[in-house]
């Protein structure tokens, strides 16, 4: 595991989520995803902001893009840009995001005449 | 005026406070907004207030060369320095610049948009005003045509911006000329700054200037263009943007000197953004007096894009880039320590020995050399991984062209489509790694030294520090000699400690002398494919790989 040995804020599992999924038909057990899955997901995802890949050729390797590279793009930055990134570890109390509204200290000559 | 540099007058930890809050700031503007600003105040514009201006004309003078065979040869700062003494008419310049485009440009496909009478006009109204001082007076520019220039077509070479003329100019060029700079034309660049220069369809257009009948070789991109341009010696210096490499990696394949300043130095406004938060504008010079002229120009605050509002006064980068100890042999400005990565200088190819003769005569010009080992934290830190966080940012602002046709985008839509997939916990992820990596990098290199080699543009592209590519020799290859060169990297506010590295060593050496070979030339020597033959080109995969 990369990132910081800190500790969690608290156990991977509460006491309130049931561990056992099993009844569930469309939980994935830690399955990886398949193709189908993913491009389902890609698809969602898609319709609810409204983009419409469909004017895409299905398949063309002298278009500027095609639906099937596109998808497979996708698909492979889900696969392994988003996994390795949810899971690297940062410890929480060291490294704040510090985004707005953070306060934006000055750097210039104020700060140079404290020094 | 201190005789130090501003890295040491700046504090670290307020800018590394400052640089978390730059995003979201920096996203409260409009990113393709349609009315100017008055930009603040010109220092920086002209001679007066700049203490090191008459020490450095003094050294360009000096160094001028004897002879050559047209204006269009001389570097910026040469040009500069001839004009203002009266013995350079600006519109003989122009015209030496126009006439090898002319001649030229049908080949490399540097330009976009080619401002010939706008240049001539330019350069008449500069010898009927007479001379006010401005630092660029006559010098023709190369402009990356994400730019926004008033009434001339600015592309970004996408569908997306294919008939988009700005009704004013990005506050770096309107400084440029300001400053008396005269834009030539716009350059080609990758497809809404992504990669090598293609057409919005994926077709490679500009060639490397050193190796014009191979177009695989890569220009370097994205701002591809500028550094044909200035390679080619078609425009006396550019600008181009980085948001991951884009001016130091051009400056590299084509034996130029590129400038990434600090983050916030330089105005985004009227830049098509990639990257709201890693987009930096500079120059793509020939050398490092170019460099610093062009910089003194380009930096300081505007009001319209708060990334540059609250930092330190621009420092006079005309004196950083003024070598010491001329004509004996040169010195350091400052004391430097210069960090050195472990086995950077290994290997027994050209570009090792390049990296090599760097470090013995840097020592030998006062520099103390340090090393530096980064942690297993900082290269996971500034990792691939790490550098996938931008991809939303490019994404956003460009949501309404996504809904309106994905074909907008051409060869370049997947990563646009990629940073709809990340989420908003992953984007907060990244923006506290970065957070992590810059304070990794100011107590882990910069605390033991003042500059540092880097093998690679990444990190420093991720945390806005500023980063320099020179020249440090040429290798034969079957297209005939190409250049290859070095990284330095620095903290906050470092331009005057990376500009005097590069002066030094320029003045040492002559790598950055040594010109891309003579097209006419390699046109009688049977040496080039067609004009018109295909050039190749690129997949949307092949883009989105090569992705700044």
């Amino acid at each position: 595991m990369l990132g910081n040995p800190a500790p969690r804020f608290a156990p991977k599992e509460s006491a309130n989520v049931p561990h056992d999924r099993s009844h569930d038909p469309n939980a994935t057990h830690g399955r990886a995803p398949s193709d189908e899955e993913l491009d389902a997901y890609i698809r969602t995802r898609l319709a609810l902001i409204g983009i419409d890949l469909s004017v895409l050729p299905e398949e063309d390797s002298d278009a500027p893009a095609d639906r099937v590279s596109v998808h497979r793009s996708i698909r492979n930055f889900l696969r392994n840009t988003v996994p390795a990134l949810s899971a690297y570890e940062l410890d929480p109390q060291a490294w704040p995001p510090v985004l707005y509204p953070a306060a934006l200290p000055p750097v210039g000559e104020e700060r140079l005449r404290e020094r | 005026m201190s005789d130090e540099p501003q890295d040491r007058r700046v504090d670290r930890r307020a800018f590394l406070a400052r640089m978390g809050a730059l995003g979201a700031a920096a996203a409260l503007g409009t990113p393709f907004a349609a009315s100017g600003s008055d930009g603040l105040g010109s220092a920086g514009l002209r001679m007066s207030g700049l203490e090191g201006a008459e020490e450095f004309w003094q050294e360009v003078k000096r160094t001028l060369p004897t002879t050559v065979d047209s204006p269009a040869e001389l570097t910026a700062s040469e040009a500069a320095a001839l004009v203002r003494e009266g013995t350079l008419d600006p519109m003989e310049l122009v015209e030496a610049c126009l006439d090898r485009i002319g001649r030229w440009d049908e080949r490399y496909l540097a330009f976009n948009t080619v401002l010939a009478e706008e240049a001539r006009s330019s350069a008449r109204a500069l010898n009927v005003e007479g001379d006010d001082g401005g630092l660029l007076r006559g010098v023709p520019l190369a402009v990356k045509d994400n730019f926004y220039t008033e009434g001339v077509l600015t592309t970004a070479n996408s569908h997306i911006f294919r008939d988009f003329r700005p009704e004013w100019d990005a506050e770096a060029v309107r400084r440029l000329r300001s400053a008396g700079g005269i834009v030539i034309g716009k350059t080609q660049m990758g497809p809404l700054a992504t990669t090598r220069a293609l057409t919005p369809d994926g077709q490679v257009t500009t060639v490397n200037a050193w190796t014009p009948g191979n177009p695989s070789v890569s220009p370097g991109g994205s701002s591809s263009g500028s550094a044909t341009a200035v390679a080619a010696r078609m425009a006396s210096s550019s600008i181009g943007t980085q948001t991951g490499g884009s001016i130091t990696v051009p400056a590299l394949a084509q034996g130029l000197t590129g400038l990434k300043p600090t983050m916030g130095r330089v105005s985004l406004r009227g830049v098509i953004p990639l990257t709201y938060s890693r987009d930096h504008p500079g120059p793509i010079a020939r050398d490092a007096s170019d460099a610093a002229l062009l910089l003194q120009v380009m930096a300081g605050p505007d009001p319209a894009d708060p990334r540059t509002l609250g930092l330190p006064p621009v420092p006079d980068y005309l004196r950083a880039a003024t070598p010491q100890g001329r004509p004996e042999g040169a010195k350091i400005r400052w004391p430097t320590r210069l960090g050195v990565l472990p086995g950077w200088d290994a290997g027994d190819d050209p570009a090792a020995s390049g990296r090599r003769a760097f470090l013995r005569e840097m020592e030998a010009a006062g520099v103390r050399m340090v090393e530096v080992t980064p942690s297993q934290r900082w290269n996971e830190l500034s990792s691939s991984l790490m550098n996938a966080v931008r991809l939303p940012e490019r994404t956003e602002p460009f949501l309404e062209y996504l809904r309106e046709d994905v074909r907008l985008f051409g060869v370049s839509l997947n990563s646009w489509m990629q940073g709809l997939f990340l989420s908003a916990d992953e984007y907060l992820k990244g923006q506290r790694a970065r957070h992590a990596l810059l304070a990794s990098t100011l107590d882990e290199i910069f605390g033991q030294c003042d500059a540092v080699v880097q093998s690679g543009h990444v990190p420093f592209d991720m945390i806005g520090l500023p980063l320099l590519a020179l020249p440090t020799g040429h290798r034969q290859t079957e297209d005939g000699p190409r250049p290859h060169g070095i990284l330095l990297g620095a903290p906050p506010f470092g331009e005057e400690r990376l500009l005097s590295i590069a002066a030094a060593w320029q003045a040492r050496t002559e790598h950055h002398r040594v010109r891309a070979p003579v097209l006419d030339a390699l046109r009688e020597a049977r040496a080039l494919p067609p004009a018109g033959a295909s050039r190749g080109r690129l997949s949307a995969e092949d883009v989105a790989e090569r992705s700044q």
